[in-house]
């Protein structure tokens, strides 16, 4: 089975600054991480592979110090590894990302089946994956917490607010996978060694054959008009001291409001 | 053709209509008064369903669009992405609202990659701009500590609602809409077959329902530490939340997590150890009685936030305060005796 699976570099967690006076991100000097959630994408995607002798491409949309999460990919498991990458990306809404990704799945593929992580820690929308097989004009299944070929269509498991649900898929199909659902490998140094030396190639805008009116800010139907820091509300107090005086103090205010 | 109305999409959970959907028809009600225009409700599922769906007037609806088919009795994300797109064509909506349960966020980016829209995720509050009525959407931004204020400058402007947000329209009897049966293609076709559905086996998380919420953060250091939580929890009579970073450090299962996409917890007493604040986690605090936090760091948000912060050592202060709490319990049993 021929495989894709889209992985987000991110910010390391608590890297990321908020300019007090412009309130945008300053991103300088955050190192990119590979989405954590997407790490149970990937071991979903390469299990499959492995079971059908199967071939698993991987992407990234991002600057070129993402290639790093892509070695990783291939030293889990991935066989190659693209980077989408073109200042005419940056400022993507999920429209617009999802746009390039299905690009990229039409030029490398063709693919039975798309992985995408469940949520990116960063975004937290969750959009990607069903929006990417709307470009594509495939079906797509949230969640899915297991995944298995069976005969010419996919067995997957997904979880839903009520359960979870078994349900056969006829492919091409999107998935994004529920989080914690597989257990990730370790890159192999093996691999590794072997990641470090392979080309992973650039694509760009101009590569993809992508419209420029659906690409990076202006072509993102959303645009965020503001930000704000939410009002604190209410009576404050700072306790501070020796740890034992602080814990008596919590202690008894805990019980002056009846809370213990 | 102008577009004209806001619509909300009510959710069949295959037994009954989604509580959640209560709660877009309070929202949705009060936005369509706003703009002076009508709510419409989009509700897709089997003939059985035809008596709820038909009353969702009795909620505020002014229009419900009905339709049941034996082939929409589980939700089939492919086929009920044809449906919606069909009535949002025809009928040009302002808005478009989706809670964000697994069908609408399995609903809303379907919809919306097919129709080019532009679509902001897990809202949390929204505004009418009044120079041109468009629909201010507002989420906790991709940085740490700001909400964003988002618009689209597409049509229908389209969102989905965290769930637990806005309180649930209540009944008005008498009250009815006008009931529209939607126009099926041909064949209802999907990809997608339903084999079978099982109820989940797991209770839902105490978390939800706690009064009392210990929560842990990445400032605690170490799994160890944060294991000590239990402890404290056990002794407040409270359940254990934790922020998604320590989720993915793996000290604790995502049952655990509060925030944008975790649960939303509304405790008597919420209980922060090295937590920083990051509204992606403060989102998850619904009308929490009494916030404390503990932190080594003053200037921290949940700092600024909390009734009451503790300045301190996380590692000294939770043996501390567990053994004052042991003490506290052991006094009031042996004064019971």
């Amino acid at each position: 089975m021929q495989i894709l699976v889209c992985l987000k570099p991110v910010p390391e967690p608590g890297t990321v600054k908020v300019d007090p006076q412009t309130h945008t991100l300053r991103r300088e000097g955050s190192r990119l991480i590979l989405n954590p959630p997407d790490r149970f994408a990937l071991e979903a995607a390469v299990r499959l592979k492995e079971s059908t002798n199967g071939r698993l491409v991987a992407v990234s949309m991002g600057p070129p110090n993402a290639k790093e999460i892509l070695i990783e990919a291939l030293a889990c498991g991935a066989d190659e590894a693209f980077l989408l990458s073109d200042r005419a990306f940056a400022g993507a809404d999920t429209l617009a990302t999802s746009y390039v990704l299905s690009l990229a799945a039409q030029k490398l593929g063709p693919f039975a089946l798309i992985v995408c992580g469940k949520v990116s820690v960063d975004g937290e929308t969750a959009q990607v994956g069903p929006e990417l097989a709307a470009w594509l004009g495939w079906p797509s299944v949230i969640w899915v917490k297991k995944v298995s070929l069976r005969e010419d269509k996919l067995f997957l498991t997904r979880v839903t607010d009520e359960g979870e649900e078994d349900i056969l898929a006829r492919p091409p199909l999107v998935i994004t996978i529920e989080n914690e659902s597989y257990d990730p490998r370790p890159p192999s140094i093996k691999r590794l060694l072997w990641a470090r030396g392979t080309e992973i190639p650039s694509l760009t805008a101009a590569d993809l054959g992508a419209k420029e009116e659906y690409l990076g800010l202006e072509g993102s139907p959303t645009q965020v008009l503001d930000v704000f820091t939410p009002r604190h509300e209410g009576e404050r107090e700072v306790i501070t001291g020796e740890a034992h005086e602080v814990v008596d103090t919590l202690v008894s205010h805990l019980k002056e409001r009846g809370l213990i | 053709m102008e577009h004209r109305g806001v619509f909300i999409f009510a959710e069949w959970t295959g037994e009954r209509i989604h509580p959640v959907t209560y709660e877009l028809l309070n929202e949705g009600r009060r936005l369509a008064d706003l703009l002076e225009e009508p709510l419409g409700v989009i509700f897709l599922g089997p003939p059985e369903a035809e008596g709820e769906a038909t009353d969702l007037g009795s909620y505020g609806a002014d229009v419900v669009f009905l339709g049941l088919h034996e082939a929409l009795a589980s939700f089939r994300d492919d086929l009920y992405t044809e449906l919606i797109i069909q009535i949002l064509k025809e009928e040009r909506p302002e808005i478009m609202l989706f809670s964000a349960t697994s069908r609408g966020q399995a609903l809303a980016p379907r919809v919306a990659g097919k129709m080019k829209l532009g679509l902001t995720a897990h809202c949390i509050a929204f505004e009418i701009r009044p120079e041109d009525k468009a629909l201010v959407q507002i989420r906790p931004s991709f940085g740490e500590n700001v909400m964003a204020k988002i618009i689209s400058r597409t049509k229908p402007q389209m969102a989905t609602v965290r769930p637990g947000v806005f309180s649930p329209a209540s009944r008005q009897p008498g009250k009815k809409a006008e009931l529209k049966s939607v126009a099926f293609p041909p064949a209802l076709e999907s990809a997608l077959e339903v084999l079978s559905k099982r109820p989940r086996q797991r209770p839902e998380t105490e978390l939800v329902s706690a009064q009392v919420v210990v929560a842990g953060g990445r400032g605690l250091g170490n799994k160890e530490l944060f294991d000590k939580l239990f402890e404290l929890a056990e002794l407040l009579e409270g359940a254990v939340g934790a922020t998604r970073p320590v989720c993915h450090l793996g000290w604790i299962s995502e049952d655990h997590m509060i925030g944008v996409s975790g649960h939303t917890v509304s405790p008597r007493l919420y209980l922060g150890f090295g937590i920083s604040g990051a509204l992606h986690h403060i989102v998850g605090l619904r009308n929490p009685g009494f916030i404390v936090a503990v932190n080594i760091d003053p200037e921290a948000p949940l700092m600024q936030k909390a009734h009451l912060a503790v300045v301190g050592d996380v590692r000294e202060i939770i043996p501390l305060l567990i053994q004052r709490l042991k003490e506290l319990k052991g006094s009031v049993t042996r004064e019971e005796r």
